[in-house]
């Protein structure tokens, strides 16, 4: 499973399908203790309000991970991304039982050298953006 | 002008910063070993917990057939082989990172949140592989204040290893994680709002017909029996005769806005300010006043039609108001 997507075959605006993923509190437990991250305000509500939030909020990694997977499931190849940075601009708060959704697209902003390129995504939930210019540096074949 | 205190202030905010800037450009926690090597269990529960189907993390069979030729770790997962388990960001450890972390929750910036991620990925990691990483404390900023609270932005850098060659003395850079977070004081939060009920009716025994009535979604109009002259609010005797007979009607529930206010002071917690107030004339002919319900309160003019009906505003309260209507009613 190299890079599916040829560096030939994209161009400055070219968009990556877009993808939907719903975050539940049950996502946020499962993602603790997967990664290892057990602060509070991730999965406790009463503590997350106390220290001034609204709700228990998403783990920054967490929506950090899922939302380069449209660039993954783009290319199909999970090591085709080489860099990626993103601020956590405004927490995706996850209110129990409906949870929250976060909506990622994202396109091809700049052709960099050795076939590589920069995506550019756009990260948002409750129609406000989640992650600050988040940014994939990513080798196609 | 400054005062004596905020010069004191001022000076104690540039000494606290200096202690906080000693800690930049500090190597802790050099080669350092992850908890576990990278292993199955920990992928498939974190591409569990992300939804992530993609079978080369999982599925040893189909890894081979890929240009890996074996499983690989997520990229993404490449912090989780760093983190230190339950005890992590616990007081008391002795790197420097987390001497900082003590000075700046011991002066009050007691929660974090994370703010900047940065990440490169070098190569993907494989099964068994158990990196090693150096951290290094890059900034400390200034105290910032952010819509979160008041704090110190600390950021720093993870270079993620795995050893090589015959006697495992060469490292092999493969990831690198630099990290920014907010230590801060949260803003206090107002106190919640406690429900403020609205004034209560007052009952006497000339107005109790009058309260009756809206009770049952009546607006009653008095009527004197001697001489028919129609009046509102009730009391005991006749403006116009002074008899102290009366009967009541009911009021067809239309009239027309004659004068209004707005009331924007004093705020009353049990009421949405500002808000009109209007004296309507009915169509009988009598005026009273009451709220004007269903338009902004700067949109209510003298001359406007309305039409009566009751609002509950809680259990024990039903009062009635007036809605603006179609203008030709």
């Amino acid at each position: 499973m190299a890079a599916s997507i040829s560096y030939d075959d994209v161009e400055v605006g070219t968009e990556l399908p877009a993808q939907t993923f719903p975050v539940k509190r049950e996502n946020l437990v499962r993602y603790a203790g997967a990664s290892g991250d057990f602060n509070p305000i991730h999965w406790n509500q009463r503590f997350a309000t106390e220290v001034g939030l609204p709700d228990v909020i998403a783990h920054g990694m967490y929506t950090m991970a899922e939302a380069v997977r449209v660039v993954t499931d783009w290319v199909e190849d999970p090591a085709a991304v080489v860099e990626y940075s993103v601020k956590f601009t405004r927490p995706v708060v996850v209110p129990d039982p409906e949870g929250a959704v976060v909506e990622v697209t994202g396109k091809v902003a700049q052709k960099l050298d050795d076939r590589r390129v920069r995506v550019d995504l756009t990260v948002t939930s409750d129609a406000g953006k989640v992650l600050g210019v988040p940014r994939a540096v990513v080798q196609l074949a | 002008m400054t005062t004596v205190e905020e010069t004191d202030a001022q000076a104690a905010k540039a000494e606290f910063l200096a202690r906080l800037k000693e800690f930049e450009g500090l190597h802790c926690e050099s080669g350092v070993l992850a908890l576990d090597p990278v292993n199955g269990p920990m992928i498939r529960h974190w591409a569990e917990a992300m939804g992530d189907t993609n079978p080369v993390y999982t599925d040893a069979e189909f890894a081979k057939t890929t240009h890996f030729g074996e499983i690989v770790a997520p990229a993404t997962m490449l912090q989780v082989w760093i983190m230190r388990g339950l005890h992590a960001g616990q007081p008391g450890g002795d790197s420097p990172v987390q001497r900082l972390y003590d000075l700046v929750v011991e002066a009050g910036f007691g929660s974090v949140v994370a703010t900047n991620c940065e990440q490169e990925y070098m190569r993907p990691l494989r099964l068994g592989e158990t990196v090693e990483y150096d951290q290094l404390i890059e900034t400390v900023s200034e105290e910032k204040t952010t819509g979160l609270g008041t704090g110190h932005f600390i950021t720093t850098l993870v270079n993620i290893f795995v050893r090589t060659g015959e006697g495992a003395e060469e490292r092999e850079l493969v990831g690198t994680h630099r990290f920014r977070i907010l230590r801060y004081t949260p803003h206090k939060r107002k106190p919640k709002q406690e429900f403020k009920p609205r004034p209560r009716r007052v009952v006497n025994r000339d107005s109790k017909p009058f309260w009756d009535g809206v009770d049952e979604e009546k607006l009653l109009i008095q009527r004197c029996t001697e001489c028919g002259t129609l009046r509102l609010p009730f009391g005991p005797g006749c403006n116009n005769c002074a008899s102290l007979e009366w009967d009541t009607v009911e009021a067809g529930g239309l009239g027309t806005i004659y004068s209004h206010v707005t009331m924007h002071y004093p705020k009353f917690p049990a009421f949405d300010m500002p808000y009109a107030v209007a004296l309507i004339e009915l169509d009988e002919g009598v005026r009273t006043l009451s709220n004007i319900v269903g338009i902004p309160h700067d949109e209510v003019r003298i001359g406007m039609r309305v039409a009566l009906e009751f609002v509950q505003h809680d259990a024990d309260l039903k009062l009635p108001a007036f809605r603006p209507v179609d203008q030709e009613a």
